[in-house]
């Protein structure tokens, strides 16, 4: 043991975001026994194996990180940050590194490397923007997430997703918000008042409704901060003629799922508790809101944790895409006038599997349309990804080095409406946004649908517009 | 010095190709193993598609030039075809592949191979220019990064010497022997450094399959570190 002085005792070091109970002890003893664990019952070793082989350092991921390229620090690099987690393992878990411990001394995991990698792997926004240009295709976002998991399992979280996580699998709401049933009823008929003032329709939304087609699931926030999203999600079911086709299920309503970004046993149990409430309604499709991540572990997890007891997975753009195609849905085109971009959410872009609808969907309504560079598959981050967007206080790294060359895409655009259909991502270009001073105004995509969806018997899309006018007087 | 030559050319070749081959197998089948029995019907659910179509714009990665690392990646590009090339489809190479494997491959010419060569050699140079003068790529590279590179650097620059008398100020059979040597600890290296990367390139480039994680796992690691009774 080496002796330590009162400045190297872990009590002494500070945590860069809040932590529930800091681990003050043993860190790297707990640390390797859960790496262990992981090793022993994932799958992740043959591809640690690959990586630590193969690992070329050719550093051409540091130019693709919107981390990097707003601090220029070599520790900011994805290659490096990876291969903190690499060099644990070689050290530790391969033959190799165990002799070259033994004869050559070398590496040695340290309370220090700990804090490196508690503050390295929450800087990551894991939106796997430098996997596109690792010419090995080294995933790093899957690095950060399995560095993020190791630490979790010896309480190294921040607060902020931990509690969350623990109200939606322990909590009496089984949300991340602690949103009560009775708040949310109160919500939605909140909602359906404030549709029926725009439009002049009553709507009741469908709640706990047995053999729909559709369960809707969206970020739960969206409840308490986005109501214009979920009222332009409503308005398009309703005019689609599918408004009997849904529901909403009081006892799971939550589509937000931080397993995605820093624990597999999470991940699992909460795609478990969105598939037992998809069976308990007897429904079809998982509709999933305008939210990246919870898209993604919907779509990319159910199949792998659902095994043969699956439910197809729909984001709600493509459902409104499929409307419009159809020509179940009209988008006046008269109603938009302003200059217009969309922000891709890499959970959902990264993967190329939502990039072109949601353009379609905005083309067809929007005649000043302008795109940022780049954007859709090769798109940067807000900086909020990862889950960061949630841990309020590493705002000031959020607006400062995460959001920093997002900032700067958006500011070239010009445009003064900027559609980002995530909840995560809206919050954090809404900061960005007031951070950096932009003219822009920062929605969903159903926000401006609702704008300009024409729906039969209801008010007109130009009275309602000059309505809003005078209301914004 | 002839028996020495002789030597390295016959059990000695075949020993560091050997060495080279079954460390090279031995990863191929961890790898196969682990996907196949590991991961099994999940393979199905993974985008294949897209995990090719990423793979195949690697093949010519014209649209992979991105700015700030634009000449390192043609360099490291054009120096993995040297590389390639130069060992395995030279004249004089051709005739060990036949003696070993009983393959006819097609020759390039000595011409060719001596532009080749000396490509490579000096893409060799400007990779290590690269990792000692460019800030971020110094601040992450071992010492082994810049050993590989000269490990490459030895064989091109002795079999050159060796072909080519009027430039070799070294006798003949010394600089044959340090070119075969060196080329075979080149082999012997492949497998036990990153140079594996000649087999797991293909394995990293399909790491998205390992998003398929494993049901139950994760259930099983929370139970084993904090019991039954485990809370979030």
């Amino acid at each position: 043991m080496t002796n330590k002085t009162p400045a190297d005792t872990v009590e002494t070091r500070s945590y860069p975001y809040y932590i529930e109970n800091p681990v003050t002890e043993h860190r790297v003893e707990s640390f390797l026994k859960a790496f262990a664990a992981v090793l022993k019952y994932t799958d992740y070793k043959p591809l640690l194996d690959s990586y630590c082989s193969s690992n070329a350092k050719c550093n051409r991921c540091a130019v693709t990180c919107p981390v990097f390229l707003a601090t220029g620090d070599p520790k900011d690099i994805p290659c490096y940050r990876t291969n903190l987690l690499l060099d644990i393992y070689k050290r530790y878990f391969t033959i190799g590194g165990w002799l070259k411990a033994k004869f050559s001394g070398g590496f040695e995991l340290t309370d220090d490397v700990i804090d490196e990698m508690l503050t390295l792997f929450y800087r990551c926004t894991a939106c796997r923007r430098c996997t596109m240009e690792c010419p090995m295709g080294v995933d790093h976002g899957l690095m950060t997430r399995l560095g993020r998991y190791v630490l979790s399992l010896i309480g190294i979280v921040p607060k902020a997703l931990h509690i969350s996580v623990r109200e939606q699998l322990e909590g009496e709401t089984h949300n991340t918000s602690k949103v009560p049933k009775v708040a949310l009823l109160d919500t939605l008929g909140f909602l359906s008042d404030e549709l029926n003032d725009l439009l002049g329709i009553k709507m009741e939304f469908p709640v706990d409704q047995m053999d729909r087609e559709h369960v809707f699931f969206c970020a739960v926030s969206d409840y308490l901060m986005e109501p214009e999203t979920l009222m332009g999600n409503a308005a398009v079911l309703y005019a689609a003629g599918d408004w009997d086709k849904w529901t909403i299920g009081t006892g799971n309503f939550d589509g937000i799922n931080y397993g995605l970004f820093y624990s597999d046993w999470h991940l699992e149990n909460i795609i478990k508790q969105l598939l037992a409430e998809v069976d308990r309604l007897r429904g079809n499709t998982v509709l999933i809101g305008e939210c990246g991540h919870a898209s993604r572990s919907a779509h990319d997890f159910v199949p792998v944790f659902g095994g043969r007891h699956t439910h197809p997975v729909v984001n709600f753009m493509e459902y409104t895409l499929d409307c419009l195609e159809k020509g179940k849905i009209t988008l006046d085109p008269d109603i938009i006038t302003e200059r217009v971009t969309y922000h891709d959410p890499c959970n959902i872009a990264r993967s190329g599997w939502i990039i072109e609808q949601p353009r379609i969907i905005l083309k067809s309504f929007v005649k000043n349309f302008v795109e940022m560079e780049p954007h859709g598959q090769y798109n940067y981050c807000c900086g909020g990804g990862g889950g960061l967007v949630s841990v309020d206080e590493i705002h000031d790294y959020r607006m400062e080095i995460g959001g920093k060359v997002k900032a700067e895409q958006l500011r070239k655009t010009g445009a003064e409406i900027c559609i980002a259909p995530c909840a995560n991502c809206k919050k954090q270009l809404k900061e960005l946004v007031e951070h950096y001073d932009l003219p822009c105004k920062v929605m969903g995509l159903h926000d401006l649908i609702l704008k300009a969806i024409v729906i039969e018997g209801a008010k007109s899309t130009r009275e309602r517009k000059e309505e809003a006018a005078l209301l914004e007087m | 010095m002839e028996q020495w030559i002789s030597f390295a050319k016959g059990p000695l070749f075949a020993f560091s190709l050997l060495v080279m081959l079954l460390g090279l197998l031995r990863l191929v089948i961890i790898q196969v193993y682990s996907l196949i029995l590991r991961k099994g019907r999940r393979l199905r659910n993974a985008p294949w598609k897209k995990i090719l179509t990423d793979a195949s714009t690697w093949v010519i990665p014209v649209r992979h030039l991105i700015a700030g690392t634009r000449v390192f990646s043609i360099v490291s590009y054009l120096f993995h075809i040297g590389i390639l090339v130069v060992p395995i489809l030279l004249m004089d190479h051709i005739a060990l592949w036949e003696n070993f494997f009983g393959v006819n491959l097609p020759a390039i010419g000595r011409g060719l191979g001596d532009v080749l060569t000396l490509f490579t050699l000096g893409c060799v140079v400007l990779l290590f220019g690269y990792r000692l003068f460019v800030p971020r790529l110094r601040s992450m590279s071992m010492f082994m990064d810049y050993v590989l590179l000269g490990m490459i650097f030895i064989p091109f620059a002795s079999g050159y010497l060796a072909s080519h008398p009027n430039a070799n100020p070294f006798p003949w059979n010394v600089m044959m022997l340090v070119h075969i040597l060196s080329a075979e600890a080149l082999f012997i290296a492949v497998p036990f450094t990153k140079l594996s990367h000649i087999v797991l390139f293909f394995f990293d480039r399909v790491s998205q399959l390992h998003w398929q994680l494993r049901p139950g796992a994760g259930d099983k690691v929370a139970e084993v570190l904090y019991g039954e009774e485990v809370h979030v």
